[in-house]
């Protein structure tokens, strides 16, 4: 989380090698991604971005089975897997499988976006500003039910925003980024109690609504 | 029109020829464009050198051009093939440019996604970035035809063959019905490929968009 121009997208692009690092390293779980093949740690890796980049021209279901299909599953069990994701976002199979998705509302496309990102049963996804581009009552319904979703895959989702109030509502941990540079990680509490410096402070300051802030109002919610 | 019907074997025959002429020259020149233009979308620091190089060679006048292509060795000569030479070069900047372009209009967020869930460049090219572009090369492939069918009238100027063959003879006789019978079947042939190659391409997005097809 960091406001925009901080390298919250570089650092996340860097992790499926849309980006090289020019110095430094990036291990996931605990293998270096240089070391992989880039089309294969994609394809282990889920991704979603801001515009949802579904491909227009195919269908819900055929969208949302293009990696198990470059992974090389049998059609029955990419059926299965897409209907069971569908499922979990809340479009149910048998009225959406076969829409374009220019047919659905910017919430349901990135519905479709997250349940595309995990059908390949990636053990980490990327979210680029997943809800960014909804409007505000498509994008609390989606931040309400990604709590669900995270608990139930059990994988782990680097996810990045500018939205502190997002961060903290969806995140177990949070990191902070200015210009390029991790200022602080930890949970929600450990940031607005104890901010590592200015920066952070006046950021967190500035970016909460009244009733998220620190000292405000009981019920602070598990971040 | 009787005029016409006594000369229905000539007038054929040209119709013939004239369709070899286009239908071989549109044929190399999408088979040279398409790759091309795919090329450059990924050498973006040369497309527009050869684009501009392109559009140039396009601005040479046909007659001229024909002329300055008798003397060369291999390509020239009097004849069809070099008839053919000259009208892949006009045939080639629109697919060159179309393709192109269709391709770098493909929405970036699609070939982000794509690239990013783990598609190689070829099978994002293939299933997504072609796809994709097609009505806009298409419209190239159309552009193309149309311009060819035009120009390879003045083919015959050559010794090509083609409409072209009746026209100039009309001209050289003062018989307006002889120019006639090489220009209308040229006009028809051109809406005809004009009509034909825009139903493809309105058929093509919508279409396949609606069936959602992915390949097997």
């Amino acid at each position: 989380m960091g406001p925009s121009g901080c390298g919250k997208t570089t650092a996340l692009r860097l992790v499926n090698r849309l980006l090289e690092a020019d110095a430094g390293s990036v291990r996931v779980f605990g293998r270096d991604v240089r070391e992989e093949d880039p089309v294969g740690l994609r394809r282990r890796i889920g991704y979603v971005i801001q515009e949802g980049g579904l491909f227009p021209h195919w269908s819900v279901a055929n969208n949302i089975e293009i990696v198990p299909r470059l992974l090389g599953w049998t059609p029955q069990r990419r059926r299965a897997r897409s209907e069971e994701l569908l499922a979990m976002v809340n479009l149910p199979y048998g009225e959406f499988a076969g829409r374009s998705p220019r047919e659905l509302s910017g919430g349901q496309r990135q519905r479709v976006g997250v349940a595309r990102a995990l059908a390949g049963d990636p053990s980490l996804v990327l979210m680029d500003e997943p809800f960014g581009a909804l409007d505000p009552i498509a994008r609390r319904a989606l931040q309400r039910e990604f709590s669900g979703w995270k608990s139930r895959i059990g994988k782990a989702v680097l996810l990045v925003t500018h939205d502190l109030e997002e961060a903290f509502r969806l995140a177990d941990r949070v990191a902070v980024m200015q210009a390029g540079r991790i200022r602080q990680v930890g949970a929600r509490s450990e940031i607005l109690d104890r901010p590592a410096d200015d920066f952070v402070r006046e950021f967190t300051a500035g970016n909460l609504d009244p009733g998220e802030r620190p000292s405000g109002r009981g019920n602070p919610r598990p971040a | 029109m009787n005029y016409f019907w006594e000369r229905r074997g000539e007038i054929l025959a040209c119709t013939g020829q004239h369709l070899v002429l286009v239908a071989v020259s549109t044929a190399v020149a999408v088979a040279v464009g398409l790759p091309l233009g795919i090329w450059l979308t990924r050498h973006p620091r040369l497309a527009r050198p050869v684009l501009g190089l392109a559009g140039v060679v396009q601005t040479i006048p046909s007659l001229a051009l024909f002329g300055f292509l008798i003397p060369l060795p291999l390509l020239g000569g009097i004849g069809a093939r070099t008839a053919i030479v000259a009208l892949i070069v006009y045939a080639l900047l629109p697919i060159l440019r179309n393709t192109h372009a269709g391709i770098l209009s493909v929405d970036p967020a699609v070939v982000e996604a794509a690239t990013g869930l783990g598609l190689t460049d070829f099978q994002r090219l293939r299933w997504v970035e072609l796809p994709l572009a097609m009505p806009v090369v298409l419209a190239g492939v159309r552009i193309a035809t149309v311009i060819a069918i035009g120009l390879a009238t003045i083919a015959a100027a050559i010794g090509a063959g083609g409409l072209g063959v009746l026209i100039y003879r009309g001209i050289a006789i003062v018989d307006n019905r002889l120019i006639f019978a090489g220009a209308v079947p040229a006009a028809i042939l051109a809406l005809a490929a004009d009509g034909l190659l825009g139903w493809l391409g309105r058929r093509w997005p919508g279409g396949r968009a609606a069936e959602g097809r992915a390949p097997a």
